[in-house]
């Protein structure tokens, strides 16, 4: 399964990383809903990177948003599919 | 009936003629929001603006789709820059054409309320300690949640 990631603002800043591919391969079938996994596993996964990772990925008010839609943690992501992670939005 | 994400400035005498222009509307109501020369007793010398093209504009126009059904709209039109954006230039400008004052001037608040909390913008600071991003306000969360407990005007 192969998953963009996105980060952006202070999050893209802390991570260094502003896109890149996440290959997750063979899941254990646990982790599987239907053929995919949801937004907290995926952070989990990231999490595991590193402590700066951890810390980032786990702040409080952190925004998930698949394909462009702003998703609760139990959303499912699937091949192909874009997630991406952001602070809260201050635009206007 | 559209959304612009855009660096260049915002041209609004343009903006307005075409927001006004064909629509049959008997109100119109606009919003500019403008880069600030300071937070609080901070300095900002410019704002940097960060955005997500791709979601923003997604964002953006159903919002104007949502405008429209809550307060039938005849035209409305969101320009949102992105870049580096020096003081006192324009950051934001939503317009809302109406047949009443009441719907143009809550379709425009409406638009602008929910644009703070849902668009996918950062905004960062320049000052002279350096720069540093700007952190969502309450307020601006119970403003957008006024929006979703009212059954609008």
């Amino acid at each position: 399964m192969s998953i963009t990631i996105k980060l952006f603002a202070s999050l893209r800043e802390a991570l260094g990383e502003a896109q890149f591919q996440l290959e997750l391969g063979a899941l254990p079938a646990e982790e599987l809903v239907d053929g995919a996994i949801n937004v907290e596993a995926i952070k989990a996964v990231l999490s595991a990177r590193g402590t700066n990772w951890s810390d980032a990925i786990n702040q409080p008010n952190l925004v998930h948003a698949l394909n462009h839609k702003v998703v609760y943690l139990d959303a499912l992501v699937r091949d192909g599919d874009e997630l991406a992670l952001f602070p809260p939005m201050t635009g206007g | 009936m559209s959304v612009s994400l855009q660096a260049e400035p915002i041209d609004i005498a343009a903006e307005y003629a075409a927001l006004v222009g064909k629509a049959s509307g008997a109100a119109v109501t606009t919003f500019t929001g403008y880069v600030r020369d300071h937070t609080g007793e901070d300095a900002v010398g410019a704002l940097e603006l960060e955005h997500y093209p791709e979601m923003a504009l997604t964002v953006l126009q159903d919002l104007g789709r949502q405008a429209v059904e809550r307060f039938g709209l005849i035209n409305w039109r969101i320009v949102h820059r992105f870049g580096l954006l020096p003081v006192s230039e324009t950051i934001v400008w939503v317009g809302a054409v109406a047949d009443h004052r009441g719907e143009a001037i809550s379709a425009c608040e409406f638009m602008m309320d929910t644009l703070k909390t849902d668009a996918p913008f950062w905004k960062r600071e320049q000052g002279p300690e350096g720069a540093r991003w700007v952190a969502s306000r309450a307020q601006d969360g119970e403003r957008r949640a006024r929006w979703e407990r009212s059954e609008g005007i």
